[in-house]
Formats: structure tokens, C-alpha cells, sequence
């Protein structure tokens, strides 16, 4: 099927093709700026503090109404990860005694004497 | 003219299109994540944050030295393994390599505290030592991508006899040309002591906004070509995978970020043949092993000029380099790195490898 008139489909797709070049290309012109830069700086400055006093009062108010906060749940995961972590080493320190110091060997360990075909080809 | 068979023809491929579309659209927005990383392996090392896969090998004869890839710390090693076909990892295995990869959880509170030096003092050696107990190999090749690919180079300068190849994907080395990174971290505007002390961890939203940042209309755009495509089940897989991937950045911790920052963002340290770990100085003309550099032609994260010190300041005489199509992501999982770039690599690799 070969259709050489004006299709729909391609025009949209290279519409958004161009458009996001364009985004792109003044988005790079605006963060070379110092300004940009500064103001990038001063934002996100302001996002942690912001972030931080909205932390402390919320975790004031879940303490108040007796539900975790978000720090006492992360300090759970983390413990969690903790265990997770010992478990794993366990398993590979395991794994090493029973199979004299070697963990988690597959089924059978392949021979390591592969060379390149055409280096063999060669030989 | 098309004729009018032909008009007739294209509309009903176009009917037929939006049919699934609609179908598959709202299939796309109930459907679970698509499974990543599906190649058989296991841990064999763990200390925190840190952990070391083995692949299992898929052929009885591999070649001698193993390949360790490290995964930046801010994002999933499954990058080099995301579905059977589109799996670097897969591909590898089948052509003989017995592979490693030097992956991340999300650091724990209690490791804010973990370094530059923690990361190529520690966990690297350790993972060594671990591949050198299963295998009896003292040298291995040793691979990077992104910020893995900065700690791989870190480490080989450091320790340039237990490397025997060196691979780096997209790996920045010279942080002047960093641009995008550069803007965003200012030293005159970037507070990263407020950030570090602060937060702790570094969480993974800071991150995401750096890169959206580079290209702000990405994420739209994306959006508006998946639905042109969503008739397309090949598009819309490889389309969930690399979503998912990007949406799994992960958080770091502090002390990395604030060495990241001031001493590769504002000091240019290693590129300028400063940079220490635990007080011995990177040297990158130590690093005399031979040397494969991989750069996307398109990467708007790490240009090609990011990566040149490889080429340039390294003592190895073997130094070869590959420009690829595609931008920083592609470049290790896209279709020209399918097709062109992995039996590049299984080239240039296998017959180091012996």
C-alpha cells in the first residue's frame, strides 16, 4: 500500500515530535541562565524548610490522635531492611559452609576455557 | 493520488487502530508493572545498600575472566536486563560470559553517612573478592553504567592490577560539561549542606526534577506518542519497562550526594587530577588496561566531552571507543544497541576475556 498524500497520523506524530524539541531546546536556553540558576537555588532552599516544618507539625498532630508518623514508618522499613539484609547474608554465609566456601554455586559450575569462534577457527 | 482502494484500505487499518487503542488503553491503565529483570540469578553478596548478583551461566563453557557491570546508585541495575530479547545481560550470557552485577537497595537511614569512598573502597573490593572466591579469577572485566561507570573508573585507578578490561556506558568523568548538572547545582545558589543536613538521604524526587528538568517536555510527549502507538503490544511493553525503570530512581545517601556536588559538580576533581578517596589520589593514567568507551550520540545527561578523559588522561594503550544511536537510556537497552551495539561489545570483549 503506498499512500505519497497527506497523512494524518505522521502530521500529528511530527507535531509532537517538534513541539517537544522546541520545549526542550528553550528549556536548555533557560537553565543556562544565572538566574535560572538562582532561582532554582532559592526554591529548592525553600522546599526543604517548608518541607521540614510541615513534617514536625504534622507528626505533632498524628502524635496527638495517637497514629504513626511518617518517621516513625520509615524507622520500621528501615529495621525491616535491616532484617532483610541480615537474612541475606546469613543465606550466603550458609550457602558458603555447605559448599566449602563457595556461595550459591549454580548446579554445575561451567568450564572457563571458552574462546572467541574466531579465534579458534584460527587455531 | 492514493486511490481509492488504497484510501479505503488505510481507514480501515486506522478504525482498526483505535479500536485497540481504546481497548488496550484502558487494558494500560489497569495492568500491573511489566516484570523486569527476568534472567535467573542470586545474591552472593550483601552489605546494606550493596548487592552483588550472579547470572546464572546459560552455557557449560564460559570464558575465563568474569564481567562485573555496576549500576549507578541512583537507579536499578535491570536496566541491563529487561525482558527476554531486549536483555544485555541475556545476550552476554549466551555468547559465554559469566556475569555479575554490583546493584542498590535504597540506602537506610542509619547509611547517610556512606561515602565516595565507601562505594570504591569497600563495596567494589568486596564484590571482587566474592566473584574471586566462585571463580578463582583474580582480574576480571569491570563495567559501568552512568555514575557506576564513575565509580568503576574511580576504582581502577585505584587498584589498576585487578582490572583486565574496562567497559563505561555514558560515564561522566569531566563534570565541566555537565551543563545541565552544572545549572542546577550552582555553587553560588546550591545549598547542599541545608539539603544533606536536612534530609539525610537524599530523597529520589531530587533526582527525578534534575532530569526532567534537562527535558521537561519528555514526559508529555511520551504520553502523546505511547497513545499513537498503543495498538502496538512491542511498543507499549518496551514503553512500561523504560517508565518503570525511570519511576524506580532511588533516594542516596547524603554523604555520597554532598561529595558528588562539591567535589565532582564544583571541584571538576577528577578531571583535574584531584579527586582523593580515603587520602590516596585518583590517577587516571594508572589505569593502563584496555579501555572500551561507550557514548550515545543523543545523551542530553552525559555528552561525549563529559566522557573524554577516558580517551584521553588514561595510561592504557588499548582505547577504543563507540558512539551509538539513541540518548542515555537507549544506549544500553534501545533497538541499536540490540542490534548493533551488544555484538560490538561481545567483539571488542570476547577475545580480552581468555
Amino acid at each position: 500500500m503506498t499512500i505519497s498524500a497527506f497523512d494524518p497520523i505522521a502530521a500529528w506524530q511530527k507535531m509532537i515530535q517538534d513541539w517537544e524539541a522546541e520545549i526542550n531546546a528553550w528549556s536548555g536556553r533557560l537553565t543556562e541562565s544565572e538566574q535560572f540558576s538562582a532561582v532554582l537555588g532559592q526554591t529548592s532552599k525553600m522546599i526543604v524548610v517548608a518541607q521540614k516544618a510541615m513534617t514536625e507539625q504534622l507528626e505533632g498532630l498524628l502524635q496527638s490522635l495517637n497514629l504513626p508518623s511518617k518517621t516513625q514508618v520509615e524507622a520500621l522499613a528501615d529495621r525491616l531492611d535491616s532484617i532483610e539484609d541480615s537474612i541475606a547474608q546469613l543465606r550466603i554465609a550458609l550457602d558458603k559452609l555447605a559448599n566449602d566456601g563457595t556461595p550459591t554455586p549454580v548446579k554445575t559450575e561451567p568450564r572457563r576455557t571458552r574462546v572467541p569462534a574466531n579465534k579458534a577457527r584460527k587455531d | 493520488m492514493p486511490e481509492n482502494e488504497d484510501i479505503a484500505r488505510r481507514i480501515e487499518l486506522e478504525i482498526d487502530r483505535a479500536l485497540k487503542r481504546n481497548i488496550r488503553g484502558l487494558d494500560f491503565l489497569i495492568a500491573d508493572r511489566e516484570p523486569v529483570g527476568t534472567m535467573p540469578k542470586s545474591a552472593i553478596y550483601r552489605s546494606g545498600t550493596a548487592v552483588l548478583y550472579r547470572y546464572e551461566p546459560v552455557l557449560d563453557e564460559v570464558y575465563r575472566k568474569p564481567l562485573l557491570i555496576v549500576s549507578p546508585p541512583s537507579n536499578r541495575g535491570y536496566i541491563f536486563d529487561l525482558a527476554p530479547g531486549q536483555s544485555f545481560v541475556e545476550y552476554m550470557l549466551r555468547r559465554g560470559y559469566d556475569i555479575y552485577n554490583l546493584d542498590w537497595n535504597p540506602p537506610r537511614r542509619d547509611e547517610a553517612e556512606l561515602g565516595l569512598s565507601d562505594y570504591v573502597n569497600r563495596f567494589l573490593p568486596e564484590s571482587l573478592a566474592a566473584i574471586a572466591g566462585i571463580t578463582g579469577e583474580k582480574g576480571i572485566s569491570l563495567a559501568g553504567y552512568c555514575m557506576g561507570g564513575t565509580l568503576a573508573v574511580m576504582h581502577a585507578a585505584l587498584h589498576p592490577k585487578a582490572i583486565r578490561n574496562l567497559i563505561a556506558f555514558a560515564t561522566p568523568l569531566d563534570f565541566n560539561f555537565m551543563k545541565l548538572f552544572q545549572s542546577w547545582a550552582d555553587k553560588r545558589y546550591f545549598d547542599v549542606e541545608l539539603l544533606v543536613s536536612k534530609l539525610g538521604i537524599i530523597p529520589a524526587d531530587v533526582m527525578l526534577g534534575a532530569f526532567d528538568l534537562s527535558r521537561p517536555a519528555n514526559r508529555t510527549a511520551g504520553r502523546m506518542t505511547l497513545w499513537n502507538n498503543m495498538w502496538n503490544d512491542d511498543f507499549v511493553k518496551s514503553y512500561r519497562m523504560f517508565d518503570r525503570w525511570a519511576a524506580e530512581t532511588l533516594p542516596l545517601p547524603g554523604a555520597y550526594f554532598r561529595e558528588l556536588i562539591t567535589q565532582l559538580m564544583w571541584e571538576n576533581a577528577l578531571a583535574n587530577g584531584t579527586m582523593e578517596i580515603a587520602g590516596r589520589r585518583v590517577d587516571l593514567s594508572r589505569i593502563t588496561c584496555p579501555i572500551l568507551n561507550i557514548v550515545a550520540q543523543h545523551d542530553h545527561i552525559v555528552s561525549h566531552e563529559a566522557t573524554r578523559p577516558l580517551m584521553e588522561m588514561t595510561g592504557s594503550k588499548q582505547r577504543h571507543e563507540i558512539v551509538s544511536k539513541g540518548g542515555h537510556v537507549s544506549l544500553v537497552a534501545g533497538p541499536a544497541a540490540v542490534k548493533r551495539l551488544w555484538p560490538l561489545i561481545d567483539e571488542w570483549l570476547g577475545e580480552k576475556s581468555t
